[in-house]
């Protein structure tokens, strides 16, 4: 064990919102210093990726994201259209997965060819100082995806449960007796152990009902709590923390923004919401040196991605033809598409890279059950209650190495109040 | 020598609408709400029907004083003390 881990007490993950990696990141793979890629590891775009649109014309990566008001008609992300946007056809006839569908799926929503073609888009690098920095001054999982080619509630639940109990849609689960959260893990642990998920505020709520269902309301608390929780050295071993979902008064008559970063909600405000978790952890000396900060999206949201998702350890769960709307059933052996994943401490070295399928020697393939996985192996050891798929899954704690950086080697946010 | 400071750029003035259509997944946060809802209802409703003649020893009055505490005050509700 490196002393990065020996001094390992407090996990935090903050999953934001429906953006693809190569959306948010791919842009860092275009950077050049010196007449050189400055991030060489960094399995990102190289500009000549593209889509065919419905007239078959070839359409390209283009680094004009914007905040808002680009992506205004949701983008496709629910398993049919995400099955679409991998084969890049239909099921039916063979195919293989190519990544060439979005554009013509993003088409079906906006009924617009030249708005169809700004799923293709992606932030230059200077767009996002937040997510960028993090990334490339701490460490950035090449290959991390989605645990499901479908929408947030389901892939969610494989952060909470390791399995998403059959499910490929949005749709609420019942049969979960069989499998804990890993909050009523750490909960009912003996010694036991503190878990919480920290959502914004009441208007903005959680998305993980289930435990609300299955009357747990000590694992939940505000964002403001996460926040003296922090300042008062009273965190959690683990935390979840949720973004605001929605734009609504503030409780003083103010305006409180979404900070989801779900399209059409502004990509600004995310990149201060996920600064101002990096400060809270950051500023309070003792908690920096003892906390690892894990920011992961929950899935690509519809929008591109270059890499074609891998094949997976199934998890002992079918989703029937019906509920995948694709005419074929889904036996959970391939993964979503792939989405950021940034792992922050000061036990990590600068531009730490983790591969992903593009080393088929050193790659490693992160998904959302390597966060049950990580925490349950970290804080309670051996626990036989959970599905294959997440006892096979990763730990996530790999970065952390025996050399802690010095206090003025690492970055802090400024302007966020 | 102090930390490298990243400034962070101001949410553009304008980004907030919450008049902005809701999408599916906020709608379902809220249907997913009103299913917790009808369940804590469908606990209101046993714990209402509770022949109160029937509370005779000090566990008996605690476990309902629990239960209704549980309901009425959720963020305090734990499991009992050993």
């Amino acid at each position: 064990m490196t002393a990065g881990l020996d001094n390992l007490k407090h996990i935090v993950v903050l999953m934001m919102e429906n953006r693809s990696f190569d959306h948010m990141l791919g842009g860092l793979s275009l950077v050049m210093e010196g007449g050189k890629k400055k991030h060489p590891g960094i399995n990102g775009l190289t500009g000549d990726e593209w889509n065919p649109d419905t007239q078959e014309n070839p359409v390209k990566v283009q680094p004009n994201a914007k905040f808002q008001s680009q992506l205004d008609t949701d983008p496709d992300h629910h398993f049919p259209g995400v099955d679409l946007q991998i084969y890049g056809q239909l099921p039916g006839a063979p195919r293989v997965a190519n990544m060439k569908g979005f554009v013509k799926d993003y088409f079906r929503q906006t009924k617009n060819v030249a708005r169809s073609h700004n799923i293709m888009s992606y932030f230059k690098p200077d767009d996002l100082p937040v997510l960028t920095n993090l990334a490339t001054e701490y460490a950035l999982f090449n290959g991390w995806f989605s645990s499901i080619p479908g929408p947030t509630i389901c892939n969610r639940a494989f952060a909470h449960y390791g399995t998403s109990f059959g499910q490929v849609g949005m749709d609420i689960f019942y049969t979960l007796d069989k499998i804990p959260s890993i909050y009523e893990r750490m909960i009912q642990a003996n010694p036991r152990r503190a878990a919480k998920i920290y959502y914004y505020d009441e208007q903005s709520s959680t998305m993980e009902i289930v435990n609300l269902l299955k009357d747990q309301p000590q694992i939940f608390a505000l964002f403001d709590q996460f926040l003296a929780d922090c300042a008062g050295n009273t965190l959690p071993d683990y935390s979840f923390i949720e973004p605001c979902y929605n734009d609504h008064p503030g409780a003083d008559g103010g305006q409180i923004l979404a900070s989801d970063q779900h399209p059409d909600h502004n990509v600004r405000e995310g990149e201060r919401f996920i600064g101002r978790v990096y400060n809270a952890i950051r500023n309070n000396p003792t908690l920096w040196t003892n906390t690892v900060l894990l920011i992961v999206y929950d899935e690509h949201g519809g929008i591109y991605d270059h890499v074609i998702p891998p094949n997976c350890t199934p998890g002992g769960y079918t989703a029937k033809a019906d509920a995948t709307e694709t005419g074929e059933d889904f036996t959970f052996n391939r993964l979503g598409v792939r989405v950021p994943a940034v792992l922050v401490s000061p036990w990590i070295p600068r531009s730490t890279i983790i591969p992903g399928t593009e080393d088929q020697t050193n790659g490693r393939i992160f998904e959302h059950a390597c966060i049950p996985a990580t925490v349950t192996s970290f804080f309670l050891g051996t626990y036989d209650n959970r599905t294959d798929r997440e006892k096979k899954a990763l730990n996530f704690l790999g970065p952390l190495t025996d050399t802690m950086r010095p206090d003025d080697d690492c970055i802090v946010f400024g302007d966020l109040e | 020598m102090p930390p490298k400071v990243i400034p962070v750029p101001k949410t553009d003035a304008g980004a907030y609408d919450p008049t902005r259509k809701a999408g599916t997944l906020l709608r379902s946060q809220a249907l997913h709400l009103r299913e917790a809802l009808i369940k804590r209802v469908h606990e209101l409703t046993t714990l209402l029907a509770t022949d109160m003649n029937s509370l005779k020893s000090e566990a008996d009055v605690s476990a309902y004083v629990h239960k209704a505490t549980a309901l009425l005050h959720p963020h305090a509700a734990r499991p009992a003390q050993k």
